[in-house]
């Protein structure tokens, strides 16, 4: 039997849920051994081949989250989202007690260290969401692996769990918000 | 109370009659999650964590308000139980910001906990992101309404341990808050900054800015020690982590004599005095230059060897352990050979003890004097001369409770002002020095108006009483005769009437007037067992302690000494003390803390705080005893007070052994 492939996806969030994962230390040859991990921040391969397992780290925040998640959705047969981010929205829905234009304005003019600035508008760029968003409130996710970020543990524990074909729920005991 | 039985998933258990559902589970060690509940305080039911299955109900019910009783049959853990418990924990989070990744509670949160428990790993329902006020407006406490879930454990707090009613909720449904008196900034507010509420807050919505980011409460050391302050003798729960102090609870707080002050709470967290870091020694030139510990103790050793035995007086903190002063008083007679020994509030002491002989005949001691939870019980409060919000504020709380809870009657009788605005029935303000005429115009008023309650003849009473009356008018005291008649009724037909009288009546000196107080509750029978239901609120909390062993039977006669050894502790020695030390030759202080007084000395020589201090006795100023531990380890170079009065003694020839 060919090795399931994975996928992950860094949206609105720090990276530090993909760096946990590195943290697995040499725990991450025996997870090599047994997945191929495809289009990654960490393999830098940009297109999602189709795969058994897309995960996702970080908030829906501007309109090219929404593409990459939906695209990772598509490719692939469970998504896991990782970290508070993806899981509650986390940090950068504190975003969402401003109002959106005063947000921009405050960053791209207002910014103590800025001269000139001005909001971008180019069409090249992705746009700010009304709301930043949790992940589920915008595709279909089959499991959660909470945590900022996640303990290595409980990355391991999730992969595991969908290698042996389970459906991932960290116990009460690994489960960690901050 | 009636026993009763009911069933438990399936289990025959046993609760009392007045019992909840929730008591008898958790009496039961069923493990029933709650949130707003809390050990004390009464239960509202506003989390729903609770919730039970309950046979023949139609719905599912909060155990924490469902009253149990014989024949109940209930389920805590069914399959539906979990889902609604769960759904309620998503709509909590969705309802304000609980960002857990910078919350300072995270960790100690136990709404976080609760999400643990439920595995919960993601929120079903749309988040409202609501915009939160946060409160930073009071030196102590900041409340950050994001973090709140409007358990109301923080109003209620409030209500039933400080009674101060504060914080109440504003608003309706959704847009319910919690919110300081009329939606001041806390800072603004009545709020008398006790911590209760930050104390019971579940999440990071009440939160002490003395103790934010220094550490989760599981990596702390616990510690159970008494407060070093006042003479309540509140208990403390002192939170430590690499030997400095953390944050201070109260082990029950919603216990009678659970609620804590802000000094006990706070204060003790910021001292603002700078520590005697080293001993310090006078030179000729006047002045003081640090020098080791041997050198100290062998100057301090010559000027007592010079000024010879019986020629220095010693005078002692009483907020240190009853193990020091009594090693203190060993000191001062064996090896200074003096009988001038006191403490720094000695004279509060004579006055107490001088009243209460003259109304015994015989010297009974300050047992004659009541609990501080009698305070509880009281339907009326006579408060002659005490400011306790000031000096005493758990006495405060508990006063602002009977008031509350019993409906309980304050008369203030206080030359200054009504210390108690709001909460008094009556305010007598007599003339500075006319409170002897006042008194004794209560104490005629209750026999003139036929109200003495006793079993002792009221003409044996009244003859073995006049002889403390004031003849001064009562109209010449510039209070209303007809306010005195008033004050009178109140207090003699009160079931439960309890004086407190404090440090504004006994700077006046005159023991009679302590008498006349004793004489009031004599006269009207308020006995409480063989306690009399009058309460003296004593400075120090160990003043009573010091007391009993004798320390401050007899004052220090102007003149007779010329010089001091004073182990002053943490105290910083009022002005009274210092205009005495002037007209000293010479000054030895043992002191924590640097102040007026250590740089009056001769020899200063350092003394742990109370959180370095040995483990020893404390006695409440009613009678309760207590063993304080220390908490961290002594500053570097400092010792125990009693360590360097023993090696003190030795360079005098003197051996002292510490019991």
């Amino acid at each position: 039997m060919a090795k399931p492939k994975i996928a992950t996806a860094w949206l609105a969030g720090c990276a530090g849920c993909h760096m946990s994962f590195l943290d697995i230390d040499e725990a991450i040859i025996e997870v090599a051994k047994l997945v191929e991990i495809t289009a990654s921040p960490i393999t830098d391969f940009k297109e999602f081949p189709a795969v058994d397992v897309g995960i996702v780290e970080g908030a829906v925040n501007t309109t090219d989250n929404v593409e990459v998640v939906h695209k990772l959705r598509h490719a692939c047969k469970i998504l896991m989202a990782w970290g508070d981010c993806a899981c509650f929205g986390g940090i950068p829905t504190m975003r969402n007690m401003f109002d959106k234009n005063e947000l921009l304005r405050r960053a791209f003019v207002e910014t103590e260290s800025t001269a000139k600035g001005r909001i971008p508008s180019s069409d090249e760029l992705p746009r700010l969401l009304d709301q930043c968003k949790p992940v589920h409130n915008v595709v279909k996710v089959d499991c959660f692996v909470p945590g900022c970020p996640p303990s290595a543990k409980a990355i391991h524990y999730a992969l595991v769990e969908l290698l042996n074909g389970r459906i991932p729920v960290l116990p009460a005991e690994m489960m960690k918000f901050d | 109370m009636k026993q009763i039985t009911l069933t438990v998933d399936g289990k025959e258990v046993k609760g009392r009659e007045g019992d909840t559902v929730l008591d008898v589970c958790q009496a039961n060690g069923f493990d029933v999650p709650t949130l707003c509940h809390f050990k004390g305080l009464t239960s509202v039911g506003a989390c729903r964590m609770c919730v039970v299955d309950i046979e023949g109900e139609r719905r599912i019910n909060p155990a924490c308000t469902y009253p149990a009783r014989d024949g109940l049959v209930v389920q805590t853990k069914t399959e539906t139980l979990e889902r609604y418990r769960r759904l309620m924990l998503e709509l909590m989070f969705t309802e304000r910001n609980h960002l857990c990744m910078f919350c300072e509670q995270s960790g100690d949160c136990e709404l976080q906990k609760m999400a643990y428990r439920y595995q919960m790993d993601n929120v079903r329902y749309p988040y409202t992101f609501p915009s939160q006020p946060l409160d930073p407006s009071t030196d102590a406490i900041a409340v950050d309404h994001n973090r709140c879930i409007l358990c109301g454990r923080c109003v209620r707090a409030c209500a039933q341990i400080e009674a101060n009613h504060t914080l109440d909720f504003s608003k309706r449904g959704w847009k319910t808050m919690v919110a300081a008196d009329l939606g001041q900034l806390l800072g603004e507010s009545s709020c008398t900054l006790c911590g209760a509420c930050m104390q019971v807050c579940p999440t990071g919505a009440v939160f002490s800015k003395l103790s934010i980011y220094k550490g989760r409460t599981a990596e702390c050391q616990k510690t159970d020690t008494v407060c070093p302050i006042c003479g309540v003798g509140c208990e403390l729960r002192v939170f430590s982590k690499d030997n400095n102090v953390i944050l201070i609870q109260a082990p029950e707080p919603a216990q009678p004599r659970g609620a804590l002050c802000k000094e006990g709470r706070f204060g003790l967290l910021r001292n603002g005095h700078l520590r005697v870091a080293s001993p310090l020694i006078r030179d000729r030139h006047g002045r003081q230059s640090e020098s080791t510990l041997d050198e100290a103790l062998e100057a301090a050793a010559e000027k007592l060897k010079a000024a010879g035995r019986g020629s220095t007086a010693g005078v002692v903190s009483s907020r240190l352990p009853g193990e020091t002063l009594s090693l203190f008083d060993n000191f001062v007679r064996d090896v200074l050979g003096s009988d001038c020994i006191d403490t720094c509030d000695g004279r509060s002491f004579r006055v107490i003890a001088q009243g209460i002989k003259q109304f015994h005949g015989k010297r009974k001691g300050l047992d004659i004097e009541c609990g501080a939870e009698e305070i509880l019980q009281a339907d009326c409060i006579l408060l002659v001369g005490a400011d306790p919000l000031k000096t005493h504020p758990v006495i405060g709380a508990l006063i602002r409770r009977a008031l509350d809870e019993r409906k309980a009657k304050l008369v203030v009788v206080n030359v200054e002002r009504d210390v108690f605005p709001l909460w008094s029935t009556l305010w007598l303000k007599p003339r500075a020095g006319s409170e002897g005429a006042v008194l004794s115009g209560l104490s005629k008023s209750i026999i003139d108006n036929g109200l003495v309650k006793t079993k002792k003849t009221p003409a044996e009473l009244i003859q073995s009483q006049r002889r403390y009356w004031t003849e001064e008018p009562v109209h010449s005291t510039g209070v209303d005769p007809e306010k005195i008649d008033a004050a009178a009724r109140m207090y003699a037909e009160a079931e439960n009437a309890v004086i407190i009288y404090g440090e504004g009546l006994l700077e006046r000196n005159d023991s009679n007037l302590v008498t006349l107080l004793l004489n009031l509750a004599d006269l009207t029978g308020n006995q409480a067992g063989s306690h009399l239901r009058v309460l003296s609120l004593k400075p120090h909390c160990n003043s009573r302690g010091a007391w009993d062993l004798g320390i401050a039977d007899k004052e220090i006669p102007r003149g007779k000494v010329n010089g001091l050894y004073l182990l002053l502790g943490e105290e910083q020695g009022s002005e009274r003390l210092q205009s005495w030390l002037r007209g000293m030759d010479f000054l030895i202080v043992q002191a924590s803390y640097q102040s007026p007084v250590t740089s009056m000395a001769d020899i200063v020589l350092p003394s742990p705080t109370w959180a370095e201090r040995e483990p020893g006795e404390f006695i409440s100023m009613d009678g309760r005893i207590y063993e304080s531990r220390p908490v961290v380890s002594p500053a570097d170079g400092v010792l125990q007070d009693r360590e360097i009065l023993v090696r003190l003694s030795k360079k005098l020839g003197h051996r002292l052994t510490p019991r």
